[in-house]
């Protein structure tokens, strides 16, 4: 190990401890221990016990399940790292201890920063000469503006801000000057340690669902800095596409046009990648936001494309899973980890505090007897167990590329494997077991059996003729009662959310379709019929008794990343706490309106075809595509980034016919050329 | 909840505000039913405030500080140094690094 490689694992671990001995009470003090009966000395020593300490003497805090260690990110900087409050509750039979730790989001921006820019030193560097000394066009420049646009969303999401940062008055200069400052500081640094490590970026970005990199308390990711950063640059450079500058100018003018009102948006677990508040200046920040996003996405590609190894790439998906997994566990039996991590990791949610994976819930009717047992899914440490689920499916699809190329199965594939596996099951996302289990199948017949050739002609009239009949079997013929109450199930579940003094400009919209018979309902019908199908007919019922758009909104959105007026224009009945609208394409079409996201979709289907010869391409996209029609996917930081990226690197269009000049052919041997 | 109520509590049901600027002379009269309250200015200097009406001058004028407030802004001076320290060594850490 080198001398750097060491410092850095040393400045980890400094930041790892350092900051939970910060402690105003001496050693000499006795510190009680926290019961049902007595937390009095706690209450009037607010801030005076380092976490530490406090550890020392409530041993069983860090393996008792009914203590709970949370952030008080609104808490003074002398107060970092100390116990600022205890609070009893009582839920049933057992006693829960919340524990705040001082956590001033101020010092949260410069410890955790710190601490990943560390993790990121880890990465091997880039290896070639050119890679290494290039003199790099507005790289200071670049920096300042991203600074300065994070101060601005500071400023643009004020109202989200004063309930986070404490006693600082968010009217005064004074303020935005030291937010910058210590951006810029962290900013400088991630930049200098990725410019040197550029080129290994993608191999390395499964790690993004594992070091999620939320400024605990910020609406901002750490990792968006580096793709904010290289959008400025190739923005600067004119390193950009004319055609999309001017739609996206275009939309963006609209948008902010259309930006009236003032919606607030509780974030929740979508966390530094959504506005807090519909409003003009936060619409402004975060089409800023977008536009630089897709850039920097775009430059990244370019940076890494040559570099990319499916070895490395998979072999991080492999340890990546199996860190998940097992710090999931860990995290669930362990509340002073659980909290760690949450911190370290920068995470949008609490680890889960369930710590059995393997749990069922049992329904019963009125009389006792079961009616249902489902299964409860586990998410471990990310957010939300659907999509770490479409994670855990894209490793083990990764892993079969591997070893069908490499036709050898070496011990990171068994790691791979068996993580992947596991935390697929716990998180019990069906469409991506099913999907596995075919693409799998399907991976293998296409590599080791000819197909047939068909004829176009003879594929789109057996194509029809199944769709046909499909048709008449449900809307006319024996299943059509069926049919009618799937197809129906979107507009009645919406109905069941809201008061019906006022509905949504859309629900009354699909009414009136429904009333006059309109083409338009047949088509919802069969939206409705497929919603039925993937078990969401609630939730997007729910997501249409909100979505109250004008026809401009409905086909040019409404800004990126702003779910504030979806939830706050149109009320309705209490749901279960904050309910995302369960997929990513509703989503999209609330931010972007259906023109962008048809001309997105008829892009797909044209990188699809061109692609066709292509099966890991294809493979990978109708994964990806089939999972954010049915899931909030896209509305989290690292899945959109992993997914763009995969996309843009597989979409080949030359020479990629099945079997022998697969997608991966090369990479197994030339991974190597990367440093590592 | 504004600063005057969250430092001077909810005004009397008779409150009427008076242009106290425009009367150099004025004397404010003590209430006895008003429990006296100290404030503090940004340098930390403090006032013992007899009523509603004195008590919401001097917090509109600025004496809307408290010690957890003032020891606050003193950290954050502070961090704000500390970033600059930092940011000087991170732009000559190529230099520093040379003499080392």
């Amino acid at each position: 190990m080198n001398v750097k490689k060491f410092s850095s694992i040393l400045l980890v671990t400094i930041f790892l401890v350092a900051p939970w001995l910060n402690s105003e009470i001496t050693s000499e003090i006795t510190i009680p221990k926290v019961s049902q009966e007595d937390v009095t000395f706690y209450e009037v020593n607010p801030c005076k016990v380092s976490l530490i300490r406090f550890v020392i003497n409530n041993t069983e805090s860090i393996y008792q399940n009914h203590f709970y260690f949370r952030p008080d990110n609104r808490s003074p900087i002398e107060c970092f790292g100390r116990i600022s409050g205890v609070t009893v509750l009582q839920k049933g039979l057992e006693t829960q201890f919340f524990i705040s730790i001082g956590t001033s989001s101020a010092l949260n921006l410069l410890l955790q920063g710190l601490f990943w820019i560390g993790c990121l030193s880890l990465m091997p560097k880039n290896s070639t000469k050119n890679e290494k000394n290039l003199k790099i066009k507005f790289h200071n420049l670049s920096i300042f503006i991203v600074s300065y646009y994070f101060t601005y969303s500071i400023y643009a999401e004020s109202r989200y801000y004063e309930n986070i940062l404490y006693k600082f008055d968010l009217r005064n200069i004074k303020t935005y000057i030291l937010i910058f400052l210590l951006y810029y500081f962290i900013a400088i640094n991630l930049v200098e340690v990725f410019e040197e490590r550029s080129a290994n970026f993608i191999n390395y970005l499964p790690y993004v669902f594992f070091v999620s990199g939320l400024f605990s308390g910020f609406n901002f990711n750490f990792f968006s800095t580096i793709f904010l950063y290289l959008g400025v640059r190739s923005f600067l450079s004119g390193e950009t596409n004319r055609f999309f500058n001017l739609s996206y100018a275009t939309l963006a003018i609209w948008w902010l046009f259309n930006s009236r009102g003032s919606f607030y948006f509780n974030v929740g677990k979508i966390r530094g990648f959504t506005s807090s508040i519909f409003e003009f200046n936060a619409n402004l920040s975060w089409i800023i936001f977008g536009y630089l996003l897709i850039l920097g996405l775009r430059k990244i590609y370019y940076l890494n494309k040559d570099n990319f190894s499916l070895r490395i790439f998979t072999k991080n998906l492999s340890i990546t899973s199996f860190l998940l997994v097992v710090l999931g566990v860990i995290s669930s039996n362990l509340p002073l980890i659980n909290f760690l991590n949450y911190y370290y990791l920068g995470l949008q949610r609490w680890g889960v505090e369930s710590t059995n994976p393997f749990a069922y819930e049992e329904f019963t009717n009125y009389e006792g007897v079961t009616i249902d047992i489902v299964r409860i899914s586990w998410r471990g440490l990310y957010p939300s167990s659907e999509t770490i689920g479409e994670f855990y499916g894209l490793c083990l699809m990764f892993v079969l590329f591997y070893i069908t190329k490499k036709k050898k199965i070496g011990f990171y594939d068994y790691l791979g494997i068996l993580s992947a596996s596991t935390g697929l099951y716990f998180s019990d996302n069906q469409t991506s077991i099913i999907l596995i289990f075919c693409f799998t199948l399907l991976y293998l017949f296409v590599l080791n059996f000819k197909l047939p050739k068909i004829k176009p002609v003879i594929l789109i009239l057996l194509l029809a003729t199944g769709i046909g009949s499909a048709i008449y079997v449900f809307v006319f013929g024996y299943f059509n009662e069926a049919y009618i109450f799937m197809s129906e199930s979107l507009t009645s579940q919406g109905k069941l959310y809201h008061p019906s003094e006022y509905v949504s400009s859309y629900t009354e919209f699909i009414d009136s379709n429904y009333e006059r018979e309109s083409l338009f309902s047949y088509f919802f019908g069969a939206f409705s019929f497929l919603a039925y199908l993937l078990n969401r007919s609630e939730m997007w019922g729910i997501f249409f008794a909100r979505y109250n758009p004008s026809h401009s909104e409905l086909m040019l959105g409404s800004g990126p990343f702003n779910l504030g007026q979806l939830y706050g224009e149109v009320n309705i009945n209490n749901t279960e706490g904050l309910l995302l609208p369960h997929s990513s394409l509703l989503s999209y079409i609330v931010y972007f309106g259906i023109i962008p996201v048809s001309i997105l979709f008829s892009i797909f289907i044209y990188k699809l075809l061109t692609n066709r010869k292509n099966i890991e391409f294809n493979l990978v996209s109708i994964y990806i595509f089939i999972n954010i029609i049915k899931n909030d996917s896209l509305n989290y930081f690292a899945p959109f980034i992993l997914y763009t990226i995969l996309l843009m690197l597989l979409n080949k269009k030359e020479r990629l016919p099945f079997f022998k000049d697969s997608f991966f052919e090369n990479q197994v041997g030339s991974a190597d050329k990367v440093n590592h | 909840m504004t600063v005057i109520t969250n430092i001077c509590g909810e005004p009397p049901k008779d409150f009427i505000k008076i242009d106290i600027a425009s009367d150099p002379n004025f004397v404010f009269v003590n209430d006895s039913d008003f429990n006296v309250k100290q404030l503090f200015d940004s340098e930390g200097n403090t006032v013992f405030v007899n009523s509603y009406n004195e008590c919401q001058h001097y917090v509109s004028g600025g004496w809307d500080f408290t010690p957890a407030k003032n020891a606050e802004l003193a950290m954050q001076d502070s961090l704000l140094y500390v970033v600059v320290v930092l940011l000087v060594l991170t732009f000559f850490k190529k230099k520093i690094r040379s003499y080392i």
